[in-house]
């Protein structure tokens, strides 16, 4: 029989515990790779529509060109007339091509805001903006099925960790899409209230089971098929808004009725000791 | 293919940017009249009315998806060819388009113009032979019947 050593079960405990943070972290990883690539799948669908138009616009232009080069050396009339009502057709096109070319600039946006690099910084952040492109990200998903109702009040700049906070909008959003099953609605709705903005996000969808309500927040608890969710959302979301912000999060829900999260973020983080 | 009738051609598409581009590339290759929609339902009310040789549609939109919108218009027009131009990139939704209101083709989003024409091009040869053939079968048909006619007529005067 071997002697009690304290000092050794304390070393022991003290690299288990360092341990399990470091899988914290690698799940919280894995969890935000998982999103990301449900997200690309609605990322390409939103840009595939502008970049066919360019492509194709493109073509139409070329071609109408050489038309017009044609038209303009040999001087003929019925020809010129056509090439001139070709030129109407490309302005037209060329148009079409701004849009488009801004539709994919506010998608590729929408991404960056989503993984920024400078992420860990503090920084003021008006969150209206950060949702409205979390908004965009997700709309590929929803498309034709989810109508998206969004009642933004006026907010101050909110100091926070912006990337984070959309990690957290997307969540929700996410879970907020998956529950609605045909048509329905969600609605964002932000407001300042008192020292902090509360944002609340509803859905028309299934509603969560009262007996499921407890272990919502809890992490691997998912009542989504295998591939679908990875149960880790929510925990990691309320990790992020209580303790990275000193903010709240709390759901109401009615099965059959809908969801509703409600988020609150201080505006201004306390100054940490460390600081 | 009917050379003296302009080929009709719907596009649905809930995104105008891309009505507009597939028209003018069609209207400038081809002679092809051209209705667009952004709203399937306007689609369905034109091909209550008038006759129609392919019909392009896109698969994600609000109100009525792309299959939906190909299934009425295979109940309006059957001899029509279905063509679904889509963005939404899985084989599920693709295989249920085939399955259910019997594709002619899946074309992806970007898509190529030359293929996209091409398929338009075969398509309308498609609606067009198979009107041809129902006109056949009701040619014979009614020959068919007032030969049976003929054959009646000839027994009871000879019976």
């Amino acid at each position: 029989m071997s002697q009690p050593d304290p000092a050794g079960a304390a070393n022991e405990l003290t690299s288990l515990r360092a341990k399990a943070e470091k899988l914290t972290a690698q799940l919280a990883e894995e969890h935000k790779m998982a999103e990301l690539g449900r997200l690309l799948a609605g990322i390409v669908h939103e840009i595939n529509s502008p970049i066919g138009s360019i492509v194709s616009n493109n073509q139409v232009i070329i071609r109408s060109l050489e038309m017009l080069k044609n038209a303009l050396a040999s001087g003929d009339r019925t020809a010129l007339e056509k090439a001139g009502r070709q030129v109407e057709t490309c302005l037209s096109l060329a148009a079409i091509d701004k849009i488009a070319c801004e539709r994919i600039s506010e998608v590729v946006r929408g991404l960056k805001t989503f993984v920024r690099v400078d992420s860990a910084d503090l920084r003021k952040a008006d969150l209206n903006q950060q949702i409205a492109s979390t908004l965009k990200l997700t709309h590929g998903q929803f498309k034709g099925r989810v109508e998206i109702e969004t009642d933004f009040g006026e907010l101050p700049p909110v100091e926070c960790h912006a990337s984070m906070l959309n990690q957290v909008f997307l969540n929700i959003l996410v879970n907020a899409g998956q529950s609605i099953e045909g048509p329905g609605k969600i609605t964002v709705r932000t407001r300042v209230e008192g020292g902090a903005v509360h944002i609340s996000i509803a859905d028309t969808g299934s509603g969560i089971k009262p007996d499921d309500r407890s272990k919502v927040f809890a992490g691997g608890f998912t009542t989504k098929p295998v591939g679908v969710g990875t149960g880790l959302g929510l925990s990691l979301s309320k990790r992020i808004v209580e303790e990275t912000h000193g903010g709240s999060i709390d759901f109401e829900s009615e099965v059959g009725v809908g969801t509703t999260f409600h988020i609150r973020i201080p505006v201004e983080q306390k100054k940490k000791a460390a600081g | 293919m009917s050379t003296n009738q302009k080929a009709r051609v719907v596009i649905v598409d809930d995104e105008e940017m891309v009505i507009t581009s597939v028209r003018a590339y069609l209207e400038l290759e081809t002679e092809f009249e051209i209705h667009g929609f952004t709203e399937p339902e306007q689609a369905v009310k034109h091909m209550e009315s008038h006759l129609v040789d392919i019909a392009v549609s896109d698969y994600l939109m609000p109100r009525m998806s792309g299959i939906q919108f190909l299934a009425r218009a295979k109940q309006i027009q059957p001899e029509a060819s279905r063509v679904l131009l889509t963005g939404h990139a899985d084989k599920q939704s693709a295989i249920q388009a085939i399955n259910e209101v019997g594709l002619y083709q899946y074309v992806e989003k970007p898509w190529e113009n030359a293929q996209l024409l091409l398929i338009i091009q075969n398509g309308i040869e498609r609606s067009n032979l198979l009107r041809e053939l129902r006109e056949k079968v009701s040619e014979l048909d009614t020959a068919h019947s007032s030969l049976k006619n003929v054959q009646k007529r000839l027994l009871q005067a000879f019976l």
